[in-house]
């Protein structure tokens, strides 16, 4: 079982490789990766300096290109492809029908995998990306419980990359328009959700007001903790109450379930938070390590101890965590 | 260009879309009709048998029939489902409308419409889904004007475009039923309260703005697209067809005006002030044609 760590900069992968994963992943300071955030990411020079160090540790890395080509100098996600097949990364992860045509034709040997961004959530459509593109591997969309995960994998023959720890997006990646619909920014066109530059935090005597472009996304009261503010972590008000109508904030968290993930057939766990701090990416992948091992060394006595599960709860947001659509009656 | 009437996306049941159909094709002008389940497997109602049995019924009115399939599939039965539904409208000669990619795998190399729900952002990709059977494209709801005369002047392949021009914008899929949810119900038992809201359900932020539309496991925008001001563009765009979202009252109206519009009969202010009287004057949005937010409104000038 591979443990897959965000890497946000390089601190942050050299601190993953610390940790003990198996594998990084991280993309550039542009529109080519969904999480374009301001002062993120690698430069070239960053990412062959951040390959050349997981290699020399034994750890994979794994570049992400997941938003899609546009009008306007689609050259960029073109030139990106070649260039993660320049820094011999150990695979691309790519969303776009026409990225992936042109990757599988010029770079033959370069691995791909499937990113979460292409919303793949039956064999089906694995098969055909596995058909037309060869495929290795399918990060998949976070919208299938463990069983649905099982018997998907008796149906192909790619690896399955599952979410085990982070931010949830409770929506089909690659096909939500939430964000842009309120700031006119796009996940699939500009690579960012809900992005800083529209956030508002108000502050008044008696509430706590979070606004994307001026919307108001959610109110707290004085000492209550407030969630950055997306759309499907919002509250409003419908069917005359007032809620988290799409899902509480929190943090996707796996451990409770990691046998039964484990034993479905998953190959790797992908833990969330490329904008995240470097201390959030040790902590989270320490305590993963220690689980996998834990679970490996004796599958039948595993438990998510207490002690984990304190930790990761500490550096969720929320700092509270759900099994998210893993568990049968999340829905 | 021609006016398609979408698949309609709310819980009508078998009955409220048989009549719906009926109507839309023995009363408007409409030229195409989608008919079929996008948004929940619990609300196939029309088995593909009876899809195709109402396919036919239609048929002597003359208009294009296609086949609407699921927005996000999943399970081993929706894509049993959906592999029935394509191999009817393979029978009966007319296109179904992929809107996972589970549609463009199991329907390829047949004709196919790639619907609103495939992240057709760019030529290349129309290019290569038109290798695989797709004839029409339904643009992503979040392009702008810029973006599809863009693509239209690139793509090298033979791919008609149509465009989501009237009616609430399908944002967002998930696993989740928000309409369960609202009421404190599990999916697996939502007692189809869905039904309850032949137009979704009004979510408002805590200022009373309504912001989004619930619709079982789909969001839609609270307000209605209306790109009726932007019909000479969008043609000129190379726009073949204009998608009008079905809702429960008002669409045969809604057809005429647009039917006017298109064929020059009737100006932009008297179809905007029309449509605004069938929406009880609640704003629209159009923002995401001019490349904005996409529930602002950029009115026309003038």
């Amino acid at each position: 079982m591979e443990i897959l760590a965000p890497a946000g900069n390089l601190p942050s992968l050299k601190a993953a490789v610390e940790s003990g994963a198996d594998a990084v992943y991280f993309g550039f300071g542009n529109v080519t990766n969904a999480r374009n955030f301001e002062g993120l990411n690698f430069t070239e020079k960053e990412a062959a300096t951040g390959i050349a160090h997981a290699h020399a540790h034994g750890v994979k890395a794994n570049i992400v290109l997941n938003t899609f080509p546009q009008i306007d100098g689609p050259d960029i996600w073109y030139r990106t492809v070649d260039l993660a097949a320049k820094l011999g990364a150990d695979a691309i992860i790519l969303a776009n029908l026409a990225l992936l045509k042109y990757c599988r034709e010029r770079y033959p040997e370069l691995p791909i995998h499937l990113s979460v961004q292409a919303s793949a959530s039956n064999h089906a459509s694995i098969q055909f990306y596995q058909r037309h593109f060869g495929i290795q591997r399918v990060i998949l969309p976070r919208v299938l419980t463990v069983a649905e995960i099982r018997a998907l994998k008796e149906q192909v023959n790619v690896d399955l990359e599952v979410f085990a720890f982070g931010g949830l997006c409770v929506m089909a990646e690659g096909r939500c328009y939430l964000s842009s619909y309120v700031t006119g920014v796009s996940p699939n066109i500009e690579g960012v959700c809900s992005p800083a530059r529209a956030v508002r935090f108000d502050n008044t005597a008696d509430k706590l007001q979070t606004r994307l472009n001026g919307v108001l996304i959610a109110q707290y009261a004085p000492g209550e903790e407030a969630a950055y503010p997306t759309i499907c972590k919002g509250r409003f008000a419908a069917n005359e109450q007032v809620y988290h109508v799409m899902e509480e904030p929190g943090s996707l968290n796996i451990l409770g379930m990691l046998p039964e993930v484990i034993e479905a057939g998953v190959v790797s766990l992908k833990i969330e938070g490329r904008q995240r701090t470097k201390s959030y990416v040790a902590t989270v992948t320490r305590v993963m390590r220690h689980a996998v091992d834990a679970y490996y060394a004796a599958p039948d006595q595993f438990r998510a101890k207490g002690s984990w599960l304190k930790t990761l709860n500490a550096i969720s947001e929320g700092t509270t965590h759900t099994l998210g659509t893993y568990q049968e009656n999340w829905q | 260009m021609k006016i398609a009437i979408g698949p309609v996306l709310y819980e009508w049941g078998k009955k409220g879309l048989r009549d719906f159909y009926r109507r839309m094709a023995e009363t408007t002008s409409a030229d195409i009709l989608y008919i079929g389940e996008v948004v929940c497997s619990k609300r196939n109602h029309l088995s593909p048998e009876e899809m195709a049995q109402l396919a036919e019924a239609l048929r002597p009115t003359g208009k294009e029939i296609v086949f609407s399939t699921l927005g996000l599939v999943m399970t081993e039965e929706e894509q049993l489902y959906l592999r029935q539904v394509i191999q009817e409208a393979t029978r009966l000669g007319v296109m179904f409308e992929a809107n996972d990619m589970a549609g463009v795998a199991i329907g390829e190399g047949c004709l196919m419409v790639a619907g609103p729900h495939i992240t057709t952002y760019n030529p290349e990709t129309l290019d290569f889904l038109a290798g695989v059977g797709v004839r029409r494209v339904v643009a992503p709801v979040e392009l702008s004007q810029a973006m599809i005369a863009g693509i239209m002047q690139q793509i090298r392949s033979q791919v008609e475009m149509e465009v989501f021009a009237y009616g609430r914008l399908p944002l967002t899929f998930s696993a989740r039923c928000y309409t369960a949810r609202a009421f404190r119900l599990p999916k697996t038992n939502c007692q189809y309260k869905c039904g309850e809201f032949p137009d979704g359900m009004i979510m408002k932020t805590q200022e009373d703005e309504p912001l989004l539309n619930i619709n079982g496991v789909q969001t839609l925008s609270a307000r209605v697209f209306n790109l009726v001001a932007e019909v000479e563009q969008l043609a000129a765009s190379g726009v073949k067809i204009v998608r009008l979202s079905p809702q429960s009252q008002g669409m045969e109206e809604i057809v005429h005006i647009w039917h006017e519009r298109l064929s020059g009969r009737m100006d932009v202010s008297e179809a905007l002030q029309r449509l605004q009287t069938i929406n009880h004057d609640e704003p629209f949005c159009n923002g995401y044609y001019h490349g904005r937010a996409g529930l602002d409104f950029v009115a026309p000038p003038g």
